[in-house]
């Protein structure tokens, strides 16, 4: 990973999460964006267009897709088929109750999606205790209808302290599946705020879960993970946060935030009612501010060039402050647990 | 497009490449420094230094693996042929 050029600033993002609804089926505790309702003034279908076409100018490689249940929204299909006429790859993270045959022999057709099945337990009454009754059973019916195509599929599953234990059964489920498995960091934002302590994994579970990310290559973190990252893993992924970088974010009413997990008023970058994507991307204030972010207070960390600070949303959600370094890096999880196991001897 | 042909090697028979193209996984485009690479199945990035010598959608096409864009000096050649391979080793270029 080469911060050199991050540093120079790109063009426009490589890719981007767009939270396309914020309507959904589920209940999720931990969902980042406390969706369940559609939001009001949400993007019309020409808008979504348009944006597309915005994106394709820009160069965006890949759209993820997330929400709220992208495929709640009718025209989700229409706003894909724009994506992947103009090359752009796309990747949709859905909880997979509304899969049917249908719908994936429609999605087999082209090679450019990717989809990633929201579970959070390889215990049917772990997952549905996080996500509700009968989600077990309908994501693995997703998974495996998806499994018998050639969709590049991972399950996902979200690090709580309820699933920390089950993280080596879920990739041997998955891998049973024929599917691979990506683990995604819990993050105090939405209805995860909410729930936060009781959903929170320990500092111990965290480094458990670092070890064993570092002997299991093929797991894919989606880069969240980068403040926890093994020396065995660096070259895999990023070592610094990419909000604003090389990613950002696009909520269902078109209004523009570095990254999914900082979607309030303090963080919005701009509207895409009022201004382009590409005026948006080079001239945000707030963006420049994060491109521009050093976490002074992690520089003479030994671990600072793995993870520059670590995810300036969790700083910010646990802290109130984005340049106060990450609560729960690597670094941390160990001085907490030894400060504990002192405070035990005395 | 140069014709494939049969080539011996090893007691087994193959058919050689026609050339190399970005792999169906991979995107490149234009940034200050040079051409930036991304590959989804990662996903991975590169970053490569190549300024305007190589236009983005370059490998968009099937090219011959010494065939580089004209204007190209021959240490500038040198320089890409290493390049080329070294997209190859990372498969963000696949022969066809």
């Amino acid at each position: 990973m080469s911060n050199k050029y991050v540093e120079m600033g790109m063009r426009s993002p490589v890719n981007l999460t767009w939270e396309v609804t914020l309507a959904c089926n589920l209940r999720c505790s931990h969902c980042l964006s406390s969706s369940g309702e559609k939001a009001c003034n949400e993007l019309t279908t020409a808008e979504a267009l348009d944006l597309v076409e915005q994106l394709h100018t820009a160069g965006v490689f890949q759209v993820n897709f997330g929400g709220g249940e992208p495929f709640i929204r009718p025209d989700f299909e229409e706003i894909l088929a724009a994506c992947h006429s103009h090359g752009i790859m796309t990747c949709i993270s859905t909880n997979g109750t509304l899969f049917t045959p249908e719908l994936v022999a429609r999605l087999s057709r082209n090679r450019l999606v990717a989809i990633q099945v929201s579970m959070d337990g390889a215990k049917r009454e772990t997952c549905d205790a996080i996500r509700g009754a009968g989600v077990f059973d309908a994501a693995i019916a997703a998974v495996k209808l998806l499994a018998a195509t050639k969709i590049p599929t991972s399950i996902n599953t979200v690090l709580t302290a309820q699933n920390a234990d089950e993280i080596p059964a879920m990739h041997e489920m998955a891998s049973s599946l024929g599917v691979s498995l990506r683990v995604s960091r819990f993050r105090p934002s939405g209805r995860g705020a909410d729930n936060w302590e009781s959903l929170r994994p320990s500092p111990a579970q965290l480094l458990a879960f670092s070890d064993w990310l570092s002997s299991s290559g093929d797991v894919r973190t989606g880069d969240s993970f980068f403040s926890l990252t093994s020396q065995e893993r660096q070259g895999l992924g990023l070592n610094l946060c990419g909000a604003a970088k090389l990613t950002c974010c696009v909520s269902p009413t078109g209004h523009m935030y570095p990254c999914a997990f900082l979607q309030t008023d303090r963080f919005e970058a701009g509207d895409l009612r009022q201004n382009s994507f590409q005026e948006i991307w080079d001239g945000s204030e707030i963006y420049e501010s994060f491109r521009n972010l050093r976490i002074h207070s992690c520089e003479e960390c030994q671990r600072f060039d793995q993870c520059h600070g670590g995810c300036p949303a969790v700083a910010w959600h646990l802290k109130n402050d984005i340049n106060g370094g990450d609560p729960e890096c690597l670094e941390r999880c160990v001085t907490s647990i030894a400060d504990n196991r002192l405070a035990e001897a005395a | 497009m140069k014709s494939s042909q049969s080539t011996e090697s090893a007691g087994f028979t193959r058919m050689a490449a026609a050339g190399i193209k970005l792999h169906p996984s991979c995107r490149a485009r234009q940034e200050r420094f040079g051409l930036l690479f991304y590959d989804c199945r990662g996903p991975r990035l590169l970053f490569a230094a190549t300024g305007t010598l190589i236009p983005a959608d370059f490998f968009g096409t099937i090219r011959r693996r010494d065939e580089f864009p004209a204007g190209v000096s021959e240490s500038q050649k040198m320089a890409l042929n290493k390049f080329v391979t070294q997209l190859l080793e990372k498969g963000f270029l696949h022969e066809q």
